[in-house]
């Protein structure tokens, strides 16, 4: 997740960008760059470490200036496509966080009118535009530019002919304001300026600002003034990179809505209701597919389970579920299956290795992860990315609900190919997708409720999670999630196995999570509800919020939206993944960094 | 001429007080320490001022505001980090041309303010008998030879009081500044390079108060409440007693039976009485309430605070938001009549006070007939259970049961 930054003021802009990229750096990035006025656009970035891009810098001076950490998403990690882009004349700056969508269309127009283009970035086509309507007011071109651009944006902009003002505007990427006195500051986040003032004006969705060193000015979307009361922000520079949450994880948790709109915008189309990928993975999917192979590791492979689930119901191919280190050396290869690898970082060895293999033995191979210039896109033909930013915490929360997603739209968009699904079906889904974002927030609502079942469940010996279906794999996740941060022993189990086995290890101080939804096992687990019951343990059910019944039959409820049909899984998910916090949180382990445990697993 | 005031510190040394304010909002008689410096300096004839702040600054902020309320000229820098006191004065090149600067935790005289602008390229000094808590001036006549870190066994009683008249040129030798052995930028590093490329000069001062613990603020109460007049605008009852000098504010009330021996200042908005005693040398802020059967002596009792029913508070400054239980009572003289030492921060100081009761941060809660014994220092927020002992440092957010 690219970060931004922009200074006015009296101080030495330099030092002030570079210190507040320094901030950012905890978002992740792969090069950085600023663009500094005194007279004229003074530009240096560079590929790399922060703290190396500094030693090369040149000694520009000047007080106004703006700068930029980069996560590729689109265009390779090069020096060229790092930020800021200047405009053709070299007066225009700009610094940009989201995807332009339509840029293709307004570059090609840019292009006939003898714009010449340094990068493959679609930020370089803002700065291109801005200049193309510029006629002596910043903010009146990037008014009128931003008309024409389709897309979602953070950007900030200077000109060296106006060098007393910066402008910035947004549209579904944050970006806000730091109040100075006789300087201000606009970022992406708070952490950037945090040190030099704790005033803070946010910018709501598709407005525009312009500071100078004196003044702040608001506009709405229809060019109208707003008037903009200051916040205060409470918390210090310390807890600043986790915005206030105590732990990693759990900011990371709370952004899933966030996260949740990122994986879908840009890949479900209403209007053509139809499922859009890259080139590389629609013709790959396009090439007949007669089974999946999904490879993976610990978090991811549940994703795949989940995923396997999905597909098969969506489009009634086979798919089988592998360990990336079991399939490496002992799965099957048919080269007319379709290998999808799903892994967070697109360096875990494991996987990295068994994909090796699948192509070696002429499979076609898909990756799903979220670092984009990753080994894991090198390798594959071709890559997903779950765009969810960077993740901090070593528990793996809004990757996950990110994966589950883009195999979910994997499937919807395979069920289209192999015309399996009907338009209103597809469109009932869609709805559904763009619910999702609502129905996470409902589960975050319900922290409070969730901390307090998990005082349950915080001193117990061992907690069982059972599900079917969908809900199996989930309940493995919920186990994983609960033992890998509290270092309680969990187990998830298909519901119907309890019987075979697990029974023997119930008694009455082992809670069990019981994910029910309503439907065609309803009957079944409620049934598995009473045998559990029976053994004296308590059971925490996660039902549908339309459930009336099962109250009678569970000990604690904790409510997830009806209305999420398959999608289900993505709410259970948050809700386990609270539990998981709270019990945790209550025992005082350290979340972020567990025990023994990497974020990315480089080794065999 | 412009007034720089240093008030960015977060006065590590005043905690309690300083965990939920800067030091420079430390009332004493009811008006921040900021605020005697700024009246001092606009009685001196300086009319626009530059406050270098950070640590909780919207609390300097909001208190000042402009400075419209004084009728002068008040604009903020926010200093980032803190980087020293070089680093402090020099983020205000952009703005001032002569400039004096003030520390604005020390107390000046406007007559020595008034000396120190005067002269271009001057610092003030001042004679103190334990100076090895501060930096140390060797002088040749009035001119500056060096000014040395604080030490152990000073050669002189001559330091530095932290009031400076520069001009531009002092921005070049900051530049020059290396940071010091405790890793800050300082002034004082600034000003011996200057002084060696020419003259700088030093003037003694007459008025002169530090506040660098808390107890030292109950010195600068004192003294600034010898100074007051008598201002009365409260409701009084009959049988009331007032000796001395005691400014009340608005909307006070006094009731029938209290006994108040001045100089004392009582704010607004607050209840004194029925039947209490207000010993000398005593501020007690906005919205207070001192009740029935209640003795306060030479103490400081910051805004919204209770001593409802049956206390004894001598000695002991008192944050805001508290409330004292039934019977709470503090003691403040050692049986054997020994300095006071006090803990804090884990350090164990000596206070060089034969009498010192608590210091308490804001929101403090005391349940009946709890007992504070000498020098204790409760952090906010602190829970005291009832007929509880509290000895020695409690750290915030803690409960005594």
């Amino acid at each position: 997740m690219c970060g931004i930054i922009g200074y006015i003021g009296f101080r030495d802009a330099k030092e002030i960008l570079v210190d507040s990229l320094k901030r950012l750096e905890y978002r992740g990035y792969d090069s950085a760059g600023i663009a500094i006025i005194d007279k004229k656009q003074q530009l240096f970035k560079d590929i790399g470490e922060i703290d190396e891009i500094k030693k090369n810098l040149p000694d520009f001076k000047g007080t106004i200036g703006i700068g930029h950490t980069r996560w590729a998403t689109h265009g390779g990690v090069t020096k060229e496509n790092a930020h800021p882009h200047l405009s053709s004349n070299k007066k225009i700056a700009v610094v940009h966080n989201g995807i332009i969508e339509n840029f293709t269309k307004l570059r090609d127009n840019l292009k006939k009118k003898g714009y010449k283009f340094l990068s493959q970035t679609d930020t370089e086509v803002i700065a291109q535009l801005i200049e193309d309507n510029y006629t002596g007011n910043l903010e009146k071109a990037v008014f009128s530019a931003l008309k024409k651009v389709e897309g979602y944006y953070a950007i900030v902009v200077t000109c060296t002919d106006e060098p007393d003002k910066i402008v910035g505007a947004r549209k579904d990427s944050p970006l806000v304001i730091g109040v100075g006195d006789n300087e201000n500051y606009l970022a992406s986040d708070v952490t950037a300026f945090l040190k030099y003032t704790n005033r803070v004006v946010y910018l709501n969705d598709g407005e525009l600002c312009i500071i100078s060193n004196k003044e702040i000015r608001i506009f709405d979307e229809k060019n109208i003034p707003i008037e903009r009361k200051e916040n205060l922000i409470k918390w210090d520079l310390k807890d600043a990179e986790k915005s206030g949450f105590p732990h990693f994880m759990l900011k990371e948790i709370y952004d899933q809505p966030e996260t949740v709109h990122h994986v879908i915008r840009g890949r479900i189309s209403e209007i053509y209701r139809t499922i859009e990928f890259n080139e590389k993975v629609e013709n790959l999917l396009k090439n007949g597919i007669n089974s999946i192979n999904i490879i993976a590791c610990g978090t991811s492979y549940y994703a795949g389970l989940i995923g396997k689930y999905l597909v098969e119901k969506l489009t009634g191919i086979p798919v089988n579920v592998e360990l990336s280190s079991e399939y490496r050396y002992f799965g099957t290869r048919n080269e007319s299956s379709l290998v999808i690898a799903v892994t967070q970082s697109g360096e875990t060895l494991d996987t990295l290795a068994a994909l090796k293999e699948a192509k070696n033995s002429g499979c076609k191979t898909l990756v799903v992860t979220n670092v984009v210039g990753s080994t894991a896109t090198r390798i594959s033909d071709a890559y997903i990315l779950t765009q969810s930013g960077p993740e901090i915490g070593v528990a793996a929360t809004k990757t996950f609900t990110s994966q589950i997603l883009v195999l979910f739209l994997l499937a919807l968009k395979i069920s289209i190919i192999k015309n399996k699904i009907g338009a209103d079906e597809l469109y009932k889904y869609i709805l559904q997708l763009k619910e999702l974002p609502r129905n996470v927030r409902q589960i975050l609502n319900q922290s409070k409720k969730i901390s307090g079942i998990a005082s349950k469940l915080k001193n117990a010996n061992s907690v069982f999670f059972i599900g079917r279906g969908l809900n199996y794999p989930l309940s493995l996740e919920g186990a994983l999630k609960l033992k890998e941060i509290s270092y309680i022993h969990a187990e998830g189990f298909a519901a119907g196995e309890l019987k075979h086995g697990p029974f023997a290890l119930l008694t009455k101080t082992t809670p069990v999570v019981v994910i029910v939804t309503k439907d065609s096992t309803y009957a079944k687990m409620i049934a598995n509800i009473g045998e559990v019951k029976a053994r004296g343990p308590q059971v925490i059910a996660i039902a549908e919020d339309s459930d009336t019944e099962i109250d009678k039959h569970a000990d604690f409820v904790l409510p997830f939206p009806s209305n999420s049909g398959l999608l289900s899984c993505v709410p259970i998910t948050v809700i386990l993944q609270l539990l998981a916090y709270h019990v945790a949180n209550l025992r005082e382990c350290s979340i972020d960094k567990p025990r023994n445990l990497a974020k990315s697993v480089t080794v065999e | 001429m412009k007034c720089v005031i240093l008030a960015a510190g977060e006065g590590k040394r005043m905690h309690p007080l300083t965990f939920t304010r800067p030091k420079v909002m430390i009332p004493i008689a009811n008006k921040p320490i900021l605020e005697w410096n700024l009246i001092n300096a606009i009685d001196a004839g300086i009319k626009e001022f530059i406050f270098i702040v950070s640590y909780k600054s919207e609390m300097v902020r909001n208190y000042f505001k402009n400075g419209k309320n004084w009728n002068v000229k008040i604009e903020y820098i926010s200093q980032g980090e803190p980087l020293g006191t070089a680093h402090a004065i020099g983020t205000a090149e952009k703005f001032v041309d002569n400039f004096l600067v003030l520390s604005g935790d020390t107390i000046f005289g406007k007559q020595d303010i008034k000396k120190i602008v005067e002269k271009e390229n001057s610092m003030g000094l001042y004679k103190i008998q334990n100076a090895e808590e501060y930096g140390i001036v060797k002088i040749k006549g009035n001119k500056i030879v060096k000014i040395f870190e604080k030490m152990q066994d000073p050669f002189s009683n001559d330091i530095n009081a932290g009031i400076y008249h520069f001009n531009k040129k002092i921005f070049n030798y900051i530049k020059k500044t290396k940071k010091s052995l405790r890793g800050e930028y300082e002034i004082t590093d600034s000003i011996n390079m200057m002084a060696e490329d020419g003259a700088f000069e030093g003037i003694f001062l007459k008025e002169w108060r530090d506040v660098v613990y808390p107890w030292h603020l109950l010195d600068a109460n004192e003294e600034i409440l010898k100074k007051i007049d008598n201002k009365t605008e409260q409701t009084v009852e009959k049988n009331i007693t007032i000796k001395g000098k005691v400014i009340v504010g608005k909307n006070t009330t006094i009731k029938s039976g209290s006994y108040l021996e001045g100089p004392v200042v009582i704010g607004d908005n607050c209840k004194i009485g029925p039947n209490c005693y207000i010993r000398p040398y005593t501020s007690i802020g906005n919205n207070c309430h001192i009740g029935n059967a209640c003795e306060v002596k030479n103490s400081i009792i910051l805004d919204n605070s209770n001593i409802p029913h049956q206390n004894y508070v001598g000695d002991s400054i008192i944050g805001q938001n508290c409330n004292l239980g039934a019977g709470s009572k503090v003691a403040n003289l050692r049986l054997d009549k020994k300095n006071i030492w006090v803990i804090q921060n884990g350090n164990k100081i000596n206070t060089r006070r034969r009498k010192l009761g608590i210091i308490t941060g804001d929101n403090v809660q005391t349940g009946i007939n709890s007992m504070i014994n000498v020098g204790a220092i409760l952090g906010d927020n602190c829970f005291i259970g009832p007929g509880a002992v509290v000895n020695g440092e409690i750290m915030p957010k803690s409960k005594i049961l």
